[in-house]
Order: C-alpha cells, then sequence, then structure tokens
C-alpha cells in the first residue's frame, strides 16, 4: 500500500483534542495541502504520520507502514521538514546534513553530491563550509528542506516549506516540490500561503481541529452553479438576452466577462447558445471559481457556527 | 527495533564535533581538573617545604594519635592527604559527563533540534548510548590526563622529602581506572534523565549538579577525622555507585521513548 490512509485519526494531550476523526487519502505523486487556522493540528496531525506522536485514535498507514507500531520502518521512508529548522549552529552546513546522511546510514560519497545539487539550486553552494549559526533564517530554512531530502524520501512532510523566504526562493522550493511530486513521491504541504497551496497541490483538506473540508482546490472553488463566460466586447450588450432566459436568474456583467447564475448545470450549452444566437463572439466559458481565500474564510466561519 | 551500531556512533560523532566546537563549554569542563591537580601538588608543597614545622605533628597526631615519635609527620600528612583527595578528585568524573550531557540532550530541546532528530531512524536506545559516549569518553580521558598530571606533579614535589616516587599507588590506579568510569556512568545517567524531564540544559546541569553533594560531603567527613579513607572505602563507594548505574540504566530504557520527549517539549 503505497500512499498514505487516514482512518479516523485523533489527538488528545491531557484534556485538550488537538485533532479527531481526521481520515484522508493521499496518492504517490500527489502533493496534498493541508490547511487550517493557528492551532487547527496540522502540526500535531503531521507528527503523528511521522511516527512522532502516537495517535489517541484511529490508525494511519504511510508507504505501507503503521504510523503506530512500524515507526523505525516508517522514518526511513518518510522525510519531515518541521516547523523551526532545528539546525546545529556549531556545525557547518555540510556537517549538519552529514549527520542525518550517518543517521540513516547512508553512502555519503553518494549522498553528497545529490545534496549539494540541492544546495546550489537553493543558492546555498559554497557556503557549506560555514557555521550554520551565521545563516540567515531563510537559509536555515533552505538548509533545512535539503535536510529532509538527504535520504531520498518516498514520502515528504512539509510544514510551511516557504515561510520566511524571499519570492525567488520560494518559488525554487516550490519548483522543487513539483518535481519531486512528478517523480511519484506522496507529499503533503502544511501552509497558510493560500496561492501556493493552489499552485503545488491538486488536492486540499481543511481541517480545524476536524477535518471541514476536502477535495479537488477547482472543486472547492466551485462558486455554486454559475458559469464565467468571456466575450468579444462589452458584455453588457448581452445581458437583456440573457435576463430572458428561464433557467438564469441572475447574470452579471463587467467588462468582456459574464457570470451567470443557473439554476441547473446542465442548462450552460443552452446558455452558450442563446449567447452564439444574439451575435456574441464567445472565447471561453468555464464553471465560476472563488478566490480559495474566500472558500477558506467562508469554511472556517462555517465551523465556528 | 533492533540497535544499530552505525547509527549511535553518528550521534556520538554529532555530539563530540559539536563539543569541540563548543569554547564555552570547554573552558568549564578544563577548570575543574585544573583545581583537582593543582590544590593537592600546593598543599603536598607546603608540607614538604618546611617538614619539620612543629605544627604538622599536632595536626598529624588529630587524625592517628597513636603516631610513632620517630615518624616524619609530613610524610603522613602528605599520605592523608593523597588517601583523602581522591574522594574529592572523583567529583571530576562525575561532574564532567553532567556538564556535556545536560548540554546534548536538554540542549537538542532547547534549540529544537530533537524533533527533526527524533523524525529520523534514530531509536531512543541508540541516541542516548550515542550521547552517553559522548559524555562519558570525554570524562574518562580527562580523568585520565589529569591523573597523569597530578602523579608526575606530586612526585616532583615531594622527592627532596621522600626521594623517591609516591605516585602512582595502588590506590589511585585502582580508584582511576576501576572506580572513576563509574562514577562518571552515574553523573551521565543522572544528567541524561534530569535532561529527558526539563526543556533547558542550565536547569539540567544545576539539578544534575545537586549529586556531587555527597560526594564532596564524604571528604568533608575525612578531613573532620569522622571517615577514615583507604582503598576498602573507596572500593565500598564504587559498589555502591555501581548499583546506581544498573539502577539509573533500567530507568533510561524504562524512561526514555519519543512520545515521551517529543510532548514534553516545554
Ligand atoms: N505537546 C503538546 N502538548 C499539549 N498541547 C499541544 C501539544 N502540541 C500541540 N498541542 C495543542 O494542539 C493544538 C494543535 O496544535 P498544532 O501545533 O498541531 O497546530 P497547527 O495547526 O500546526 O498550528 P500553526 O498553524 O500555528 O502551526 C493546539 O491547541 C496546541 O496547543
Ligand atoms: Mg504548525
Amino acid at each position: 500500500m503505497s500512499g498514505i490512509h487516514v482512518e479516523g485519526l485523533g489527538k488528545r494531550f491531557g484534556d485538550r483534542t488537538a485533532v479527531e476523526g481526521l481520515s484522508f487519502h493521499v496518492r504517490p505523486g500527489e502533493v496534498f495541502g493541508l490547511l487550517g487556522p493557528n492551532g487547527a493540528g496540522k502540526t500535531t496531525t503531521v507528527r503523528m504520520l511521522t511516527g512522532l506522536l502516537s495517535p489517541s485514535e484511529g490508525e494511519a498507514t504511510v508507504w505501507g507502514h503503521r504510523v503506530d507500531r512500524d515507526g523505525e520502518a516508517l522514518r526511513k521512508v518518510v522525510g519531515l521538514l518541521t516547523e523551526q529548522p532545528g539546525l546545529y549552529d556549531r556545525l557547518t552546513a555540510r556537517e549538519n546534513l552529514r549527520f542525518f546522511m550517518k543517521l540513516h546510514e547512508l553512502d555519503e560519497a553518494k549522498a553528497w553530491p545529490r545534496a549539494q545539487d540541492y544546495l546550489r539550486r537553493f543558492g546555498l553552494g559554497g557556503r557549506d563550509a560555514e557555521p550554520v549559526g551565521g545563516f540567515s533564517k531563510g537559509m536555515r530554512q533552505k538548509l533545512a528542506i535539503v535536510r529532509t531530502l538527504v535520504h531520498d524520501p518516498q514520502v515528504i512532510f512539509l510544514d510551511e516549506p516557504t515561510s520566511g523566504l524571499d519570492p525567488e526562493s520560494a518559488r525554487t522550493v516550490r519548483d522543487a516540490v513539483a518535481e519531486l511530486a512528478s517523480e511519484g513521491r506522496t507529499i503533503v504541504l502544511c501552509s497558510h500561503n493560500l496561492s501556493e497551496v493552489e499552485r503545488l497541490c491538486e488536492r486540499v483538506g481543511v481541517v480545524k481541529r476536524r477535518l471541514l473540508a476536502i477535495g479537488p482546490v477547482r472543486e472547492l472553488r466551485r462558486a455554486g452553479q454559475a458559469l464565467d463566460v468571456r466575450v468579444d466586447g462589452e458584455a453588457e450588450r448581452f445581458l437583456n438576452v440573457l435576463a430572458s432566459l428561464p433557467f438564469a436568474p441572475n447574470v452579471l456583467a463587467e467588462g468582456a466577462r459574464l457570470r451567470v447564475m443557473l439554476a441547473d448545470e446542465a442548462h450552460a450549452p443552452d446558455v452558450l447558445a442563446c449567447l452564439v444566437g444574439a451575435g456574441a463572439r464567445v472565447h471561453s466559458a468555464v464553471p465560476a471559481q472563488r478566490p480559495l481565500e474566500e472558500v477558506y474564510l467562508d469554511l472556517l466561519q462555517e465551523g465556528r457556527g | 527495533m533492533a540497535f544499530r551500531p552505525r547509527r549511535a556512533m553518528a550521534v556520538f560523532w554529532k555530539d563530540f564535533l559539536d563539543l569541540r566546537k563548543n569554547l564555552g563549554l570547554l573552558v568549564s569542563m578544563a577548570v575543574l581538573p585544573t583545581v583537582m591537580v593543582l590544590v593537592p601538588i600546593g598543599v603536598v608543597w607546603s608540607y614538604v617545604r618546611t617538614p619539620n614545622h612543629a605544627d604538622l605533628r599536632s595536626v598529624a597526631m588529630f587524625y592517628d594519635p597513636n603516631l610513632p615519635l620517630g615518624a616524619s609527620a609530613a610524610r603522613f600528612l602528605i599520605d592523608k592527604t593523597l588517601t583523602d583527595w581522591f574522594g574529592m578528585f572523583l567529583v571530576m568524573p562525575v561532574f564532567v559527563p553532567i556538564l556535556i550531557a545536560s548540554q546534548s540532550v536538554a540542549g537538542e530541546k532547547e534549540r529544537r533540534t530533537l524533533e527533526p532528530l527524533l523524525a529520523s531512524p534514530v531509536t531512543a536506545a541508540e541516541l542516548v548510548t550515542g550521547k552517553s559516549l559522548a559524555a562519558l569518553v570525554p570524562a574518562v580521558v580527562i580523568t585520565w590526563a589529569a591523573f597523569i598530571c597530578f602523579c608526575v606533579g606530586v612526585d616532583i614535589v615531594a622527592w627532596p622529602l621522600v626521594q623517591m616516587p609516591l605516585m602512582p599507588n595502588a590506590l589511585w590506579t585502582f580508584g582511576v581506572f576501576v572506580i572513576a568510569p563509574l562514577f562518571a556512568f552515574f553523573g551521565n545517567g543522572v544528567a541524561v534523565l534530569i535532561s529527558a524531564r526539563v526543556s533547558e540544559a542550565r536547569m539540567a546541569q544545576q539539578l544534575s549538579a545537586l549529586v556531587v553533594l555527597p560526594l564532596v560531603g564524604m571528604v568533608g567527613g575525612q578531613v573532620a577525622g569522622f571517615l577514615k579513607a583507604g582503598l576498602a572505602y573507596y572500593a565500598l563507594q564504587g559498589a555502591v555507585v555501581l548499583v546506581l548505574d544498573a539502577i539509573l540504566l533500567w530507568a533510561s530504557i524504562r524512561l526514555l521513548d519519543r512520545e515521551r520527549l517529543v510532548s514534553r517539549w516545554g
């Protein structure tokens, strides 16, 4: 069983419930986004899935290893980027990485060139002999990412990977994440950066102690039964003809764009036929999408109620 | 869960490297052996300087009222100093691992390096083994090095009076090679257990350091004349510590697991 399978997972600290009844699956090659406000239980979930905390309830399998039983085998195949970089300040970047290569019992002669590639990519090339204590926040974060990858893990958990990174570095990291996924690795990304999640993740889960929503980003962003149509010229010209349609109770026009609220999705072709009939040149017609941020904030609002 | 020596050695390698670069810790580690070596040499030297001082005899009579008239009081006091000082010298193998192990276990928590470390395949037993070695090896090496300096220093200073090497004697040789490592193991065990419970290296150091108090107290008892030290006396101390070592080892194996370490972050 590859990928990640989570079933009814929960964790209590004393009488505080950090996470409860969490269920989801992540396929190999997928980047799964874990969203949620501060204290929602994202880090706790990731800690359970990497064998650092044992679940109070439910079960989870990561790359075929039960998290509550096969801790050691599990930790060989997962890479965890922790919330805090957690580097040894007095050691050099290279020594920090060598330590983890040794812990994974790797052949350093083979593992080092791979690590060096990442260092170069992240702009740390040539600085590997310096003590990490002198690194900036972003440099530490990038070094911690390289450390997460030294043993070529099959499953990767990234807890806020781009926090503290400049836009260019953030992009380099995103590219690397996308590349790792395309190589068939399973990736879980915790982030507060919604546009990043949108760019990287096919599916997301929104948590706040419980799972509030889960699904493909496009689906979550679907704004009810609405259609966004782009036409040639001013869209306003077609408001009247559309208003006469019985199944399109509400139409908005803005520039060359029309948003048509539908009683039923099945009427989308009729709307287009009507527009074309009225002489419109249609460039595109797509299901209307709301910004992820709006969807996310609404979900949390509902979760509160 | 199999024990992989390579992973334990990785932890040892890292901690030892870190220790070598930790100037502050090295300095505090160097102070103790220096005092432990220089103080008794100074005391011996003061006896050798004025061997016929009348007051020396009174002091010697305090410890041994049956001291023969012909015997040299200075020589008697030198022997007594060397025997008693061994109890003090034992503070070093206890204290050095406390300094190192507190830093290395509680320090990992304090600097948030423990979580990535625990997310690697290393087991709790490998971690404790690697960290303990990184504290024990320097402690034992420092103790032996200090012992060599001590022997050379005492022999040079005492030569004008005794005209023969006093050190190393049977008590010290047995003590430094057998009893001192047992004490080092004890100091390390205490520091590891306490460090796993508290979240600051400083606090771990301060709490662990309390264990040297009974040792100092016993030396006080010797100087006050209540306790008479000798080979058997120290061997008994060693036996008691051996039992304590076994208890500590058992407790560390039982009490140190991942979950406990992770969820006790301050
Ligand atoms: N070791 C612990 N002991 C007690 N409570 C804990 C512990 N770890 C986490 N919690 C609690 O569990 C809840 C979830 O915390 P968690 O760190 O998982 O949140 P998060 O989603 O990662 O938040 P953030 O976005 O701020 O990183 C919080 O209420 C937190 O106080
Ligand atoms: Mg978090």
